[in-house]
């Protein structure tokens, strides 16, 4: 019962009485987008001078780097975090108490810190350490040290999903605990943990957009507002469309994210790990 | 640590200015949450779609993104509030979304049969959420909604970027004033580490408390 009403059809009198609730609706929202069309209006967002320098291809390329340069860092700092996750979520499963907690504490640290935060402290500590990197990297750095936290709890958590036997079986063929690891036991985890892993990658990619603050990076959300200063009319503009266009894009990959987790449930009859957020 | 001590005032304000935002954040986002999850689950079609909608447009924007539109964007038409309020504003509507879906799935695991049962003794459809699933709903999903809370008090970071001078932003202030990344930040880091920490005990003590609704 994931979607629609949690009740009954409705009867004489609850069809009156929805109708009456769909006519209001329809009036609130008509009336929500009378006001707001009225101020954009005013404020000029559908002047046709404001939408002027949209016509040129180039302000369009602009945004088109924009958005290149957050899908880049987004697709790096997520390959790096699964690689990071798995050795992560390997110690978080380790026998070692030591190992274990030291995992634990990474993760704790990590999942509890602002990435903007990170972000700040590493493009300010980073060059102090003589570590002079281009802000690409500092984005991608602050963007893995949190992400790799959250793929690593995913990887213990589909690890332990799988079944027992199957870690035991491979024991009993004689596989070390690197090969039970790497040829039995991760495979069918990160097939587990696939749909969470596309939410993540949502996560990371809403992330990409804090790279506002370094001022060096060339993201959507600042192509949006360097666009805004040199034609000071059309910054809202630009700033919708990178909103929207961010929109889009998420939209996009948590719906792969549903098909994926459908398909597993479907095919496997399992229900898949789920991201705690 | 002397070179701190210049700063102690600002420093206790971006404190204030981090759980005010949390606070307000929260109070905001569960109440509107609340409103949505009702919408989500309404019999009329239209009330439906309207929610529905709202949480794909607001969960699927950057926070950030909403923020620089919210405070940079709409005075350009006329609406301008203060920093911290455009802050708050934003912060209410982006996890109004999480918090939404996170109650409607407590909703969803609340069984048919309460409803059946709690429409056959005469509730109507607004008072078969308001006492009957609600209740329960909650009670459910204490666990998810703690880490919605821990997520908005991360994400009140985000208000940095506009210029509300909560801990983030103070302490990049300080940090860069002082040329004394480390000390600083590492400070503020353990300052929101503990604030996770202790709102993750709360929420498993709470969870504990309400175990026996379930």
């Amino acid at each position: 019962m994931s979607e629609g009403t949690l009740f009954e059809p409705p009867g004489p009198r609850g069809r009156r009485r929805n109708r009456a609730f769909e006519i209001v609706t329809w009036t609130v929202l008509a009336g929500i987008a009378l006001v707001a069309m009225r101020k954009a209006d005013q404020g000029g967002l559908f002047d046709a001078a404001a939408w002027q320098p949209f016509a040129q291809p180039g302000v369009w390329r602009q945004l088109g780097l924009g958005l290149l340069n957050n899908l880049r860092a987004a697709i790096v700092a997520m390959a790096l975090s699964m690689v990071f996750g798995c050795f992560l979520g390997w110690g978080l499963l380790s026998k070692r108490a030591v190992v274990r907690k030291a995992c634990r504490a990474f993760t704790d640290v990590f999942n509890g810190i602002p990435v903007l935060l990170l972000l700040f402290f590493i493009s300010l500590e980073l060059p102090a350490w003589g570590l002079d990197l281009p802000d690409f990297w500092f984005l991608v750095i602050a963007l893995t040290l949190y992400s790799t936290a959250v793929v690593g709890d995913l990887v213990r958590a589909g690890v332990s999903a799988v079944p027992r036997g199957e870690g035991e079986a491979a024991a009993a063929l004689g596989f070390s605990e690197l090969q039970t690891m790497w040829l039995i036991l991760l495979p069918q985890a990160l097939r587990l943990m696939s749909p969470a892993l596309v939410s993540q990658m949502v996560i990371v990619l809403k992330g990409t957009t804090l790279a506002f603050v370094l001022g060096g990076y060339f993201d959507l959300l600042r192509a949006a507002t360097v666009l805004g200063t040199f034609y000071s009319r059309s910054s809202l503009q630009a700033l919708a469309i990178a909103a929207i266009v961010f929109m889009l894009i998420n939209i996009a990959l948590s719906q792969v994210a549903a098909a994926i987790d459908r398909k597993e449930k479907e095919r496997y009859g399992v229900e898949p790990v789920a991201l705690g957020e | 640590m002397s070179f701190l001590v210049p700063h102690l005032g600002e420093l206790a304000w971006g404190v204030a200015f981090t759980f005010g935002l949390v606070a307000l954040g929260w109070i905001g986002a569960t109440i509107l949450g609340t409103v949505l999850a009702i919408m989500r689950v309404s019999p009329v079609p239209t009330v439906r779609v309207v929610a529905a909608a709202y949480i794909l447009v607001f969960r699927n924007t950057p926070i950030a993104v909403q923020m620089v539109l919210f405070a940079f964007g709409l005075p350009i038409l006329g609406i301008e509030f203060s920093l911290f309020t455009s802050a708050v504003i934003v912060l209410v509507m982006y996890h109004a979304a999480f918090v939404c879906e996170t109650l409607r799935s407590g909703v969803n695991a609340v069984a048919v049969g309460e409803i059946e049962a709690s429409r056959s003794l005469g509730f109507g459809p607004f008072g078969t959420i308001r006492h009957i699933v609600l209740p329960q709903a909650f009670a459910t999903v204490v666990q998810p909604m703690g880490n919605v809370l821990i997520l908005l008090v991360k994400n009140t970071s985000v208000a940095a970027i506009v210029g509300v001078a909560e801990l983030t932003f103070t302490a990049d202030k300080i940090a860069i004033e002082e040329v004394k990344a480390f000390v600083v930040f590492g400070g503020a880091a353990i300052a929101y580490v503990v604030i996770c920490v202790v709102l993750k005990r709360l929420v498993a003590v709470l969870d504990r408390k309400v175990a026996f609704s379930k």
